[in-house]
């Protein structure tokens, strides 16, 4: 909407400015952020797996710290338990002999500074990605270019979809998710829009099943980061709780969010 | 409350018995313009031996009843000359006067203050007028008077800001004020997201906005009544006016159809600035028009009919991918009839509706919302004495909602068809209020409204574990929908869920001497439309809700005081006044609460409450060459959304937080100075605290995206808002006696160009992946020039 009445006053009276400023911000005290996505792409067997655990940090730092030293567990069903080991001191925690089962849940334990965090979660299927849309002459410009990933929805369930979109021009990823109210059982299509994009130029576009709760956490995180500031159509921006809860002391609860996909993933050529 | 409606009936029918029996005679009848025949709203008509006297309504009908004798009268209105005349009254005289303008210049130039003279003997508080004079007086953003920005430098009255919608009073919301139109309800009133908003100033008469003390006349909505008129249209002559401007230009024709009987009013107005895109190789629009026209006819002394209508929308189109359009259409048939001369009546039949279309090519859907209105009211003015008049009368009201239907657009689309629920509902009011003036010193009016609110069935209403639609995960501490367990399922003819709500008002003024008073007053309201936004201004895709078995309706108590003084013979006015009001179930959203196109609202609402408390001081100098006023308003405007049970944590920990529109500080000086009749000058100064807002307080890293933390709602501002606006007016030749007649405006909207934050966003650089904040910055300084016409 900002966008909107922003082109709007510019199409009006090329009077409006936008322009960078100096802002004084109060800095929380830092909160553990967990990254925790198991990523089953199609066609591989899903054994490399990552979790990522970082610090909030002062909004205009340009570092975010990872927290090390943490010991991170995830167990699935039949309470295997698989062992994620930091990798120096970079705050991600790999494993390489996870073993993903669609629909099987799966729960997610860590111990940093003495708390115990935890979250559980159901690993998610999806369909392929059909084929690919483009056209060079999308958006408000006219220039940008846009890609449609199509997809054919499963008519029998409910099913939520976490896009990504990643050029490997210098763009910031762009993420997306879908819900099937109004679209269950058709062939429809995740949605993707860059100016800066030229013919050749690789995009990877990644589809992934998802929970209910995911796509709410996802859709409420979405919002903060595209729209924020207090303009006259922005939603009350808030702190977005995902389904990790720290176990020792929940007044000091952790961000981010424990999900389990399967993926369909596409590396698609502008033409 | 039984006992409360007891002690209201018993001083209604036992007070009007102190009058005596002499012999007694009204004088009554109509005040028009000489110039055009338009009935004039609020006359003074004035029995100085007396010390008594009577106004005229909003049809230009007065009445008085007095003893037998001969008196004389004054009747006064600014900007017209007075009349100043003897009656003989021995029996009841039915006598229309005309008055001519006190200036034959153009309207833009009023040598008084068109600001209704400050009536320090009324109970009536809170109330301002402004005359069409001074609102087209007023320097505006490039040129385009607009109503609601006017009112918006009144005390007590601000917005979210430039470029949002509406306007809120005395800390209340934009959905919470009723905006009337010729007494047709209007939902939206912004044109071009708030630019601009829907009322065309030709056509328009007059304007009376109620912050408080509201008469038990009104109803349904709980923070102000915006009660405007349009004008009836010339009935002595075809006369055309017009204005030339750089965003817009309107016309409007008014002529006799019965000379002095009848007569009709066309008026038309439409923004051309996307004219000029292609200019700037854009291929897109962005413009509104609307149309507003009404038919007057005078059948004889007792009956006059009246039908008028509105319609207006706004067009965006981006290239080929987004078209949206929107706007309020009222249609309205109005019948005044004189039962005798002490007993005027009116009787209004209503359509009004409000339609929001979108569609969208890219992603292959169309969207249209709306809501639709059939309203009768019937409204009797009683002037039983000077000392005491009775209004009442009733309002019924029948509602549809359309929260949103969504269609495919093409052949392939991916989309389903698939209709929201429609909503119906019935709402009914009786009222009478009574305007009683006690002795010399002290004066009362007292009221009731008795309404009532019917939902009706709709076809499918989910059901819920003990009727809680919205549900708390302690373990995560987050608010979640809860899933429904069951359908109802229901005829049109049923009634799902009623209310019903008894509103007293209460207004009294004791005068202490011939120049100041204190006024008091109390009233309830209540309200059962809710406008469905969760960000800090309405936009206009947002769509309204009714009361129902999930959303309780809003109950209001205000109470105001204040002190009232005019200075040398009404040349100076001073008003101050203090406010505190309450709100019962304001509503709230749960985070991440998705309003568009969501089939079970319920799910992402919860109750809350809202109140706010404010000092309003108003200085006005109404005569001379200078004129104008200065505002000051202190206030505090907040709503809290505690946890229903001890377990839950509310909306924003349940602590009560600033509403986007608490404004502490907010002063506007607004002059008019009239060097000679060719030149004339105004001035608008405005400061503002800043807008509050959330910042972040920290950042973190989530799959490859940088997500700002923020800190509790609306805890921080934006810098403080100020501007001035200059514009001078020239009529070239004052003295014309020529038919045509015009007259150039030339306006500096922010003179000193200050970059007023509209928003401050928090993102990413796209190039350095750098957090950074920008601020959006909408008018910077702006020259504009238009050129008005007459003939």
């Amino acid at each position: 909407m900002r966008t909107y009445i922003f082109i709007l006053s510019v199409l009006l009276l090329q009077t409006s400015c936008e322009d960078i400023i100096v802002v004084d911000l109060h800095t929380a005290e830092p909160k553990l952020v967990i990254e925790a996505s198991i990523n089953w792409i199609k066609g591989t067997s899903g054994k490399n797996q990552f979790v990522k655990l970082s610090l909030t940090a002062p909004y205009f730092d340009s570092i975010i710290p990872p927290a090390n030293g943490a010991t991170v567990i995830i167990k699935d069903q039949k309470n295997r338990v698989y062992n994620f080991i930091e990798d120096g001191m970079s705050g991600i925690y790999k494993n390489t002999r996870f073993t993903p089962i669609i629909n099987h849940t799966y729960s997610l334990e860590i111990t940093y500074n003495d708390e115990v965090y935890s979250a559980t979660e159901t690993l998610k299927s999806v369909v392929p990605i059909d084929y690919i849309g483009q056209t060079l002459t999308g958006g408000f410009s006219g220039e940008d270019t846009e890609l449609k990933a199509y997809y054919t929805d499963p008519a029998d369930e409910t099913n939520f979809y976490f896009f990504e979109f990643i050029s490997d021009i210098p763009a910031i990823p762009s993420l997306s998710v879908y819900e099937d109210r109004y679209n269950n059982g058709n062939q429809i299509f995740g949605f993707y829009s860059e100016e800066d994009l030229e013919v050749g130029d690789r995009v990877t576009i990644r589809n992934h099943g998802i929970s209910e709760r995911f796509y709410n956490y996802m859709f409420i995180l979405l919002q903060q980061n595209s729209n924020a500031g207090g303009g006259p159509f922005e939603t009350h921006p808030t702190i977005v709780k995902g389904n990790c809860v720290n176990q020792t002391n929940p007044e000091n609860f952790p961000l981010g969010y424990f999900r389990l996909s399967e993926v369909a993933e596409l590396i698609y050529t502008v033409q | 409350m039984a006992n409360k409606f007891k002690v209201y009936l018993w001083l209604m029918l036992c007070l009007p018995l102190y009058i005596t029996a002499q012999e007694k005679f009204t004088l009554s009848g109509k005040i028009t313009d000489q110039r055009s025949n338009e009935t004039l709203i609020g006359v003074n008509i004035i029995f100085p031996e007396l010390q008594t006297g009577t106004i005229t309504n909003e049809y230009g009908f007065y009445s008085i009843t007095l003893t037998k004798g001969t008196y004389n009268f004054q009747i006064s209105y600014l900007g017209f000359n007075s009349i100043s005349e003897t009656i003989t009254l021995d029996e009841n005289k039915a006598l229309n006067f005309k008055l001519t303008e006190s200036t034959e210049s153009l309207d833009e130039i009023v040598i008084t203050e068109n600001v209704e003279k400050l009536n320090i003997r009324k109970p009536q508080m809170s109330v301002n007028s402004l005359s069409i004079n001074t609102i087209k007086q007023m320097p505006v953003v490039l040129g385009e008077v607009d109503v609601i920005k006017s009112i918006t430098l009144l005390p007590g009255v601000s917005n979210a800001g430039e470029g949002s919608s509406g306007f809120n009073v005395r800390g209340g919301a934009v959905d919470q004020n009723l905006i009337l139109l010729d007494e047709a309800t209007i939902f939206n009133s912004s044109h071009l997201f708030g630019l601009f908003s829907v009322f065309n100033p030709d056509a328009i008469k007059d304007l009376k906005l109620y912050k408080g003390g509201i008469p038990a006349k009104y109803g349904g909505r709980v923070s102000s009544v915006l009660d405007i008129y349009q004008k009836e249209g010339n009935s002595n002559q075809f006369q055309m006016n017009g204005g030339i401007g750089i965003v817009s230009s309107r016309l409007l024709a008014e002529g006799p159809i019965i000379k002095e009987k009848g007569s009709f009013l066309l008026g038309g107005r439409s923004s051309y600035a996307h004219l000029f895109f292609p200019l700037f190789d854009l291929d897109s629009k962005a413009y509104f028009y609307d149309l507003n026209t009404k038919i007057s006819l005078n059948i004889n002394r007792n009956n006059n009919i009246y039908l008028s209508g509105y319609f207006g929308r706004d067009v965006f189109q981006i290239s080929d991918s987004f078209d949206n359009s929107y706007g309020n259409t009222v249609l309205n048939f109005r019948w005044n009839h004189l039962y005798s001369d002490k007993l005027f009546s009116n009787l209004s039949l209503i359509y009004s509706d409000y339609y929001y279309g979108l569609a969208l090519k890219f992603v292959e859907f169309d969207w249209i919302s709306g809501i639709k209105n059939f309203n009768l009211k019937y409204d009797l003015k009683h002037y039983i004495s000077t000392n005491f008049k009775l209004e009442y009368g009733l309002n019924s009201l029948y509602l549809t909602f359309n929260p949103g239907e969504i269609n495919p657009t093409t052949e392939t689309s991916g989309i389903n068809p698939y209709n929201l629920i429609k909503k119906y509902a019935f709402e009914n009011a009786v009222y009478i209020d009574a305007e009683h003036q006690i002795n010399s010193k002290f004066a009362l009016s007292y009221g009731l409204r008795l309404n009532s609110f019917q939902r009706l069935g709709q076809s499918e209403l989910n059901i819920y574990e003990n009727d809680q639609p919205v549900s708390f995960n302690e373990e995560l501490q987050i608010y979640e929908k809860a899933k429904a367990i069951g359908v109802d399922t229901y005829d049109r003819s049923d009634v799902i869920e009623s209310f019903m709500n008894l509103e007293p008002r209460l207004a009294l003024a004791y005068q202490l001497n011939d120049n100041s008073s204190v006024k008091a007053s109390y009233n309830r309201m209540s309200q059962y439309l809710h406008l469905l936004s969760n960000t800090s201004s309405p936009t206009p895709l947002d769509v309204w809700a009714p009361s129902g078995k999930y959303i309780k309706p809003q109950l209001l108590d205000q109470v105001a005081v204040g002190y009232f003084k005019t200075f040398k013979d009404n040349k100076y006015a001073l008003e101050i006044e203090t406010f505190y009001k309450d709100i019962k179930n304001r509503i709230d959203y749960i985070d991440g609460a998705n309003l568009i196109a969501n089939d079970a609202i319920e799910q992402v609402i919860l109750n809350g409450k809202a109140r706010a408390y404010g000092l309003e001081v108003l200085f006005r100098k109404n005569e001379g060459k200078l004129t104008g006023w200065i505002a000051y308003t202190l206030s505090k405007s907040e709503q809290q959304t505690p946890g229903r049970t001890a377990f839950e944590t509310g909306i924003n920990d349940g602590k009560w937080y600033n509403t986007p529109y608490d404004k502490t500080h907010d002063i506007s000086i607004t002059s008019s100075y009239e060097l000679s009749q060719k030149w004339s000058f105004s001035s608008n100064f405005i400061f503002q605290t800043g807008q509050p807002t959330t910042f972040p307080n920290g950042q973190y890293e989530y799959n490859g995206i940088k997500i700002p933390n923020y800190e509790a709602r609306n805890s921080s501002r934006l810098s403080n808002y100020h501007r001035l606006d200059l514009s001078a007016n020239y009529n070239p030749n004052p003295d014309s006696t020529k038919r045509w007649k015009g007259e150039w405006v030339f306006g500096i909207y922010n003179v000193y160009g200050r970059k007023n934050a509209a928003s401050i966003a928090f993102k990413e650089n796209r190039d350095t992946g750098v957090n950074e904040a920008s601020r959006l910055a909408l008018f910077g300084m702006i020259p504009s020039i238009s050129y008005n016409f007459k003939f």
